[in-house]
């Protein structure tokens, strides 16, 4: 019964949501409002138990001193600060917790999507080596359009722009659109294996 | 009765619902199912731990960053399953990083079970799986310094990414890591295909669990897949054609909105 209680529930609770998407009546409407206040409570939850491993982690690698502790005792500080300081202040609204996770964790996290500047560059460099005749074809499209979206395209060719937007209007939104068609099927299919119970991956590693 | 728009979708849903439940009941009763293509990246995992084995050197997972609402994560935990087995009965380390709390603790489970299920519970280490942090690019950050640090041999990266994906695969390119992702968001796809030594596209993570297991009834649902694949293609061409020599006409696409 501790497999097949999480695989009922989920069947049960799974088909509610979808056959509420399907039919407009209030009786489902209020099932799925309920199952996703549900859904919301226990991920809330779970940002409790991510809260305890992380500092697990770092009370032990600190105690441990191991490689790089310093940066644990930076992690924790930081941590805790924006518990602390977000529940003296509220976080929502405050201007001084406002300012805090706007001059430390915004431009950190603008710091590292930046770096995809340069990953983007390498990356390229070795997608772009014309080694295979798929490769000599990914080399030519690129530079079409690496060419075709800048001033110096028009300058070079006027219609270059025109072919530019023909690949990714064409060839690119049909492979697009492809993938994204069989990503559909996939995931419904993945849903119904979980509703029907012989996929569960998801219960802690049972098939 | 039905919501708006959503009849047709419930009528396609049906036929999909029927063709996968007929082929579980034929892999069930034992009857002959059609073969299924190879997925050369999940072929390719083997390859990856074996590398990680003989290196010495540990395995880096990584769920993705989607939550449990995305069907993404849920596929990837078939992949964690096979992984994490194979990492515990070679005796390789695996590290499993999350971003989503709600992930963290099922992946947690995942890991631990493959220790159980090889008989070697006690070579497990709770520092095994790690949540880094529910920011994005501070999850990618900490990806970033683990890799570079551990230096993992190999790097499987499968599950719902974004903008991160570059991020974490290139780093795993320069400290020269094999590495298999997958995704099926289109736009982090191509990212994935420079990076990376295997890519799987799209709706191919969704396979993970049937092609892994080998188990029949599994397979069985990834022939449905394909049928409902081949069927959407053709009323794709269909309304190709119909576009083509009749521009005005638009009754496929009433009939399939209604």
């Amino acid at each position: 019964m501790r497999r097949e209680g999480p695989v009922i529930f989920a069947a049960i609770a799974g088909l509610a949501v979808i056959i509420s998407g399907l039919f407009a009546t209030d009786a489902l409407k209020v099932v799925k409002d309920e199952l996703d206040q549900w859904y919301l409570i226990t991920t809330a939850f779970m940002v409790l138990v991510g809260l305890i491993n992380l500092n697990l982690l770092h009370v032990r690698k600190i105690s441990q001193k191991k490689e790089g502790w310093g940066y644990s005792i930076v992690l924790l500080a930081g941590m805790y600060f924006f518990i602390v300081f977000g529940l003296m202040r509220g976080s929502l609204g405050d201007a001084q917790y406002g300012w805090a996770y706007n001059a430390t964790i915004v431009p950190m996290s603008a710091t590292t999507f930046s770096l995809l500047m340069f990953y983007i560059g390498s990356a390229s460099y070795r997608a772009f080596r014309a080694r295979t005749a798929e490769a000599t074809v990914l080399l030519l499209s690129a530079v079409v359009m690496m060419i075709g979206v800048v001033p110096i395209g028009r300058v070079i060719w006027s219609r270059l722009p025109d072919i530019t937007s023909w690949i990714l209007d064409y060839p690119n939104t049909a492979g697009i659109r492809g993938i994204q068609l069989g990503a559909c099927i996939g995931g419904m299919a993945t849903a119904l294996r979980i509703l029907v119970g012989i996929e569960r991956g998801h219960l802690g590693g049972e098939g | 009765m039905f919501a708006k728009d959503m009849v047709a979708t419930f009528w396609m849903d049906v036929l999909f619902c029927a063709a996968v439940l007929t082929m579980i009941a034929r892999s069930r009763a034992g009857k002959r199912i059609p073969a299924v293509n190879k997925v050369v990246g999940l072929d390719a995992l083997d390859e990856a731990i074996g590398r990680a084995t003989e290196m010495g050197r540990p395995v880096h997972y990584s769920p993705g960053i989607g939550d449990l609402q995305n069907a993404q994560t849920l596929a990837s935990f078939s992949a964690l399953t096979y992984v994490a087995r194979k990492c515990a009965k070679f005796d390789t380390t695996i590290i499993v990083t999350n971003r989503i709390p709600s992930v963290y603790p099922i992946t947690e489970e995942i890991v631990r079970q493959a220790y159980v299920q090889e008989g070697k519970l006690d070579r497990y280490s709770e520092d095994s799986v790690v949540f880094y942090s529910s920011e994005q690019f501070a999850y990618a950050s900490a990806c970033v310094g683990m890799m570079n640090r551990e230096r993992p041999a190999a790097n499987v990266l499968l599950g719902g990414f974004w903008a991160e994906s570059l991020v974490i695969a290139e780093v795993g390119s320069q400290i020269g890591a094999i590495q298999i992702a997958g995704t099926a968001n289109t736009h982090q796809i191509p990212f994935f295909v420079a990076a990376c030594d295997y890519c799987l596209i799209g709706e191919e993570i969704y396979a993970a669990s049937a092609y892994l297991s080998k188990d029949p009834v599994l397979m069985g649902n990834l022939v449905a897949q394909d049928w409902a694949k081949m069927t959407l293609t053709v009323i794709v061409l269909v309304g190709a054609l119909i576009a083509t020599v009749s521009p005005g006409a638009n009754w496929l696409a009433t009939l399939l909105n209604r």
